[in-house]
């Protein structure tokens, strides 16, 4: 009997929960957009991509409460998750559905490809590696977005032009990160042209870390590094070892620098975020299907430069690079 | 946050609800084959089969790699039942040759097998969208795409659960069952109760393993971390069946089993409905099991009274 009590309970509590889902509800209106934000985790880089998207939006005339209402969901890297979310803006009907970093971009697509939802996505490394776009960077569906593929060839020659004499450049990765291997392959495409060896450690997950670091940091002059989320976490790790062997890090994107890194070519991910939004904006405004629309590359890297770490290092930053400085950080997050 | 908060909207049309219900099937569909699984370590042999987390991301590894291969879909689903058996096997080995602990010894196959995983695929994430999966046969071309996808998966559990009820009913089955209940049973009747085991395990892992390949025909894609959580959801939906199965007679474990896991993905979805973030799910998962394991040992407790 008490089960049958319980299950009362809960049917009723779900048809409560439903009756208090139809009082918020928000009926379609003309000329109002509904669009779904889905994003894979908490992340600095991540985040910015999704404010950013929003403001470039913005700048385009759609804004939150005016034209358009926003449903920003966040996996915590959970695919069951990711799955329902986009499965809920499949049923609500969006009209658009945004999807950032690869797994949800790639589970956006998988749910939405037979509703013709056009399908936004952002801070996907590979398009093409990830089955997003052919080998011409065309749409495989109605689909389209911003790829983060880091300025491998700048951040060498900076490395390059920062220390000259460095022959051989660490990175350390996470072997299950397919972003981290791709980007490891660019770096060794480019790395002959400085007389640049790069010399690679793998790790598994965190607690791998400080092993892994005593390792690599034994045989290399220079460390730089990818945008490994698992490396990226435990960033402090890698630091506090590299300093006691006086050897820099530079990082993949400007929120590493703020951390410690003594210097990077990034991407910035707001200014990711804004493209994305103006492609965005050009969709729904009916000038382009998403499906005609080739993915796009952030076009520009700006360079990021901590003086704390390198009065740290005893490293003298050249004036040139200083001027050259998307922003200088002086102290260290 | 504020302006996430400001940013959420809720409602729920006619629409809205038939997705919801599609929804909910189709995942409670695909769980309640790993639950199966999980119900024979779990229920009837009494193991906790950490293997599970592991097998269930071979089985979406090997499907993705072997349609890649342009391998006949159906066929993908038969290997992965077998790789899964395979490594039920090896967990099976360790605890009952080599004496090693239970949980121990899935969690030893477990670490192994994310390797594995790794090498089987090639990389941690695979997409196969390109390639024709067990969802895009030709049958039942009349539904729509997402009751089609139901109706396929309906007739797949109804296999799972038939046979694995028909082999309970077995000689075989029947052994099985005494481990968990009555160990000395099977000594008694001059039977290793140790190959009893691996044969469980075997058989659980291979349905774990089976459910992992339906996923990524649904998905279309491989992820190394798609596994993680999946003994906790199974576990969840075999606790939830057993309830089920208690209070009503007529129906059998298998079959409270698969209403169990749909069962489940319901208060999930209605939870996200309810605007319950996806973050707080964990939370809500957890939450739901301790209520169920509560109310569970108080009815107990008043019987003993």
């Amino acid at each position: 009997m008490r089960t049958k009590k319980i299950l009362a309970i809960i049917i009723s509590l779900s048809m409560f929960m439903s009756l208090s889902s139809c009082g918020k509800k928000s009926s379609k209106v003309e000329g109002e957009f509904r669009i779904g934000i889905g994003q894979f985790a908490e992340h600095p880089s991540l985040d910015n991509c999704r404010e950013g998207f929003l403001l470039g939006l913005r700048e385009e005339g759609f804004e939150q409460g005016k034209n358009v209402t926003f449903r920003i969901d966040n996996a915590q890297t959970d695919g069951g998750f990711a799955s329902q979310i986009f499965d809920n803006y499949v049923n609500n009907n969006m009209d658009m559905i945004v999807a950032i970093a690869t797994p949800m971009a790639q589970m956006a697509y998988s749910r939405a490809k037979d509703k013709n939802i056009p399908v936004i996505f952002t801070a996907v490394t590979d398009p093409v590696a990830a089955e997003l776009a052919d080998e011409n960077g065309k749409p495989v569906g109605n689909i389209t977005g911003t790829s983060d593929k880091l300025p491998v060839d700048l951040q060498l020659s900076l490395i390059h032009e920062m220390y000259p004499e460095a022959k051989r450049v660490g990175i350390l990765y996470t072997t299950s990160e397919v972003n981290s291997i791709s980007s490891i392959e660019e770096y060794k495409y480019y790395a002959s042209s400085y007389g640049i060896d790069i010399i690679t450690q793998g790790i598994s997950d965190t607690s791998d870390m400080a092993l892994a670091c005593d390792n690599i940091l034994n045989k290399v002059d220079v460390m730089t590094n990818v945008t490994d989320n698992t490396v990226v976490a435990s960033l402090p790790v890698l630091l506090s070892k590299a300093n006691e062997k006086n050897i820099p890090v530079f990082g993949s994107e400007i929120e590493q620098v703020k951390k410690g890194c003594i210097a990077c070519m990034g991407l910035d991910y707001v200014e990711l975020g804004k493209q994305t939004g103006r492609m965005a904006a050009k969709i729904l405004k009916g000038e382009v299907e998403a499906k005609n629309l080739n993915y796009e590359i952030i076009e520009s890297a700006s360079l990021y430069v901590n003086s704390k770490v390198a009065d740290n290092l005893n490293y003298i930053i050249n004036q040139d690079i200083i001027d050259r400085a998307n922003q200088v950080f002086d102290t260290i997050s | 946050m504020d302006a996430i908060e400001l940013l959420k909207f809720y409602f729920i049309t006619p629409q809205e609800i038939i997705g919801i219900l599609t929804g909910v099937l189709r995942e409670g569909l695909m769980y309640s084959v790993a639950s199966l699984g999980v119900y024979i370590t779990y229920k009837i042999l009494d193991f906790p089969d950490m293997t599970v987390d592991s097998s269930f991301p071979l089985g979406m590894s090997i499907t993705a790699i072997l349609l890649i291969l342009d391998v006949p879909p159906i066929l993908t689903l038969c290997i992965s039942f077998i790789a899964g058996a395979l490594v039920g096997v090896i967990t099976g080995i360790i605890h009952v040759k080599f004496g090693v602990r239970d949980l121990l010894s899935g969690i030893i196959v477990m670490t192994a097998l994310y390797s594995i995983n790794l090498r089987i695929a090639g990389r941690s994430n695979l997409p196969v969208f390109k390639k024709p999966t067990i969802f895009h046969l030709e049958y039942f071309n009349f539904l729509d795409r997402s009751m089609k996808t139901i109706l396929i998966l309906l007739v797949i559990v109804a296999i799972c659960k038939i046979l694995l009820d028909y082999y309970l009913k077995t000689k075989n089955g029947y052994l099985l069952r005494s481990v968990g209940d009555n160990e000395k049973l099977v000594t008694a009747l001059a039977k290793d109760k140790g190959n009893v085991k691996i044969i469980g395990l075997a058989i659980a892992n291979g349905f774990v393993a089976f459910a992992g390949s339906i996923f990524t025909h649904d998905r279309g894609f491989f992820e190394i971390s798609a596994g993680t959580g999946t003994l906790v959801i199974a576990v969840s939906n075999v606790i939830i069946g057993m309830q089920i199965a208690k209070r009503i007679k007529c129906i059998s474990d298998t079959t409270a089993v698969i209403i169990g896991s749909i069962l489940y993905r319901a208060c999930i979805s209605i939870a996200l409905s309810w605007g319950l973030e996806p973050r707080d799910l964990k939370l809500i998962t957890a939450s739901l099991l301790l209520i169920i394991l509560v109310m569970n040992s108080i009815k107990r407790k008043n019987k003993v009274a």
